[in-house]
């Protein structure tokens, strides 16, 4: 019994740190805000880290930018308003989903374009070795 | 034709390792910075209005500078390269070609003002800005970051890091003396 309880005790101590959580502000009172504002800031890339999101990192640079995008969803800016403020001062990079744009498409467009070349290709190596077979099977006959 | 698709994967190898070896060539280093340089170039620098460090009674404003170019650079006593990069402000402030204007980042008055007493003092102004609402309004996201203004209030260069005097004689002094 005794053993029991210390290991529980020592796996809560493991688990512990996983529950201290990285935003420290309290959320806001609205739970539709609440909900955007957790949105909007997993959409956002901390340039000081620059793999993470907003929401999932430390540093002072994300502190900030949790608090600008706080402060403006309470002033009753949209989504998309607070989205064109960060890119207009730091640029698209900012965001961790390129936009569509003239300039990004060739970004979304390569997968598609590399999977019908590579689809392509691939048809004409089976075509080409079904090809083999058969007159493997004729010689053999 | 049975040489052409032998070679065929040789020369899609060699093309992709160009194109890696260009990339790399080009990236900066230490992350990612010349892709965050280039948003606010041209555009107006925007206006502030914050206590000095110096002074917390005194505001300091950059409209006070309209006129002049203006080195704005974005410091704090945490940061280990500003200190590196004080003793190129102090040769700048002796040139007097240009006002500088100190933003103290996410910083503590008592710590920059001993700062300054110790390594000397390079601005025409401090501002004070503890919780980086005027750094985050110049995209800034770490220090130092310099930011050259002209004289119409326009941001003509950005430098992400400290100032040497190589940077600041090829990317800000040449853009300065250009002008005028």
């Amino acid at each position: 019994m005794r053993l029991r309880a210390g290991l529980a005790l020592a796996l809560l101590c493991l688990l512990a740190p996983l529950a201290r959580a990285i935003d420290a502000a309290p959320p806001l009172e609205d739970p539709v805000q609440q909900q955007r504002y957790i949105a909007l800031i997993h959409e956002l890339r901390c340039l000081k880290c620059q793999g993470e999101n907003i929401a999932d990192t430390p540093a002072l640079f994300a502190q900030d930018i949790r608090r600008q995008v706080r402060e403006m969803i309470m002033a009753g800016k949209s989504d998309h308003e607070i989205i064109d403020y960060f890119v207009e001062r730091y640029g698209e990079i900012i965001l961790l989903k390129p936009r569509w744009s003239a300039k990004n498409a060739w970004l979304w467009l390569a997968p598609g374009v590399f999977l019908v070349f590579g689809g392509f290709v691939a048809w004409r190596v089976v075509r080409a070795r079904q090809a083999l077979l058969e007159t493997d099977t004729e010689d053999v006959a | 034709m049975r040489v052409n698709r032998f070679w065929l994967p040789l020369v899609g190898f060699l093309v992709l390792a160009g194109v890696f070896f260009v990339a790399l060539k080009r990236a900066p280093t230490g992350g990612g910075e010349r892709l965050v340089q280039s948003v606010l170039i041209g555009k107006p620098a925007s206006a502030f209005t914050l206590p000095s460090v110096l002074d917390p009674a005194m505001p300091v404003s950059l409209a006070d500078f309209k006129g002049r170019w203006v080195l704005l650079n974005v410091w704090a006593t945490w940061c280990v390269e500003c200190r590196a990069e004080h003793q190129v402000l102090l040769d700048v402030q002796r040139e007097g070609k240009v006002a500088i204007v100190g933003l103290d980042y996410k910083d503590e008055d008592p710590a920059a003002n001993e700062w300054l007493q110790r390594l000397g003092n390079p601005y025409d102004a401090v501002a004070s800005d503890p919780e980086g609402r005027v750094a985050l309004d110049y995209g800034v996201y770490g220090a130092p970051e310099n930011f050259l203004i002209d004289p119409n209030g326009v941001i003509v260069h950005k430098h992400i890091g400290a100032l040497t005097s190589e940077v600041w004689r090829r990317d800000f002094q040449s853009r300065v003396d250009g002008a005028s």
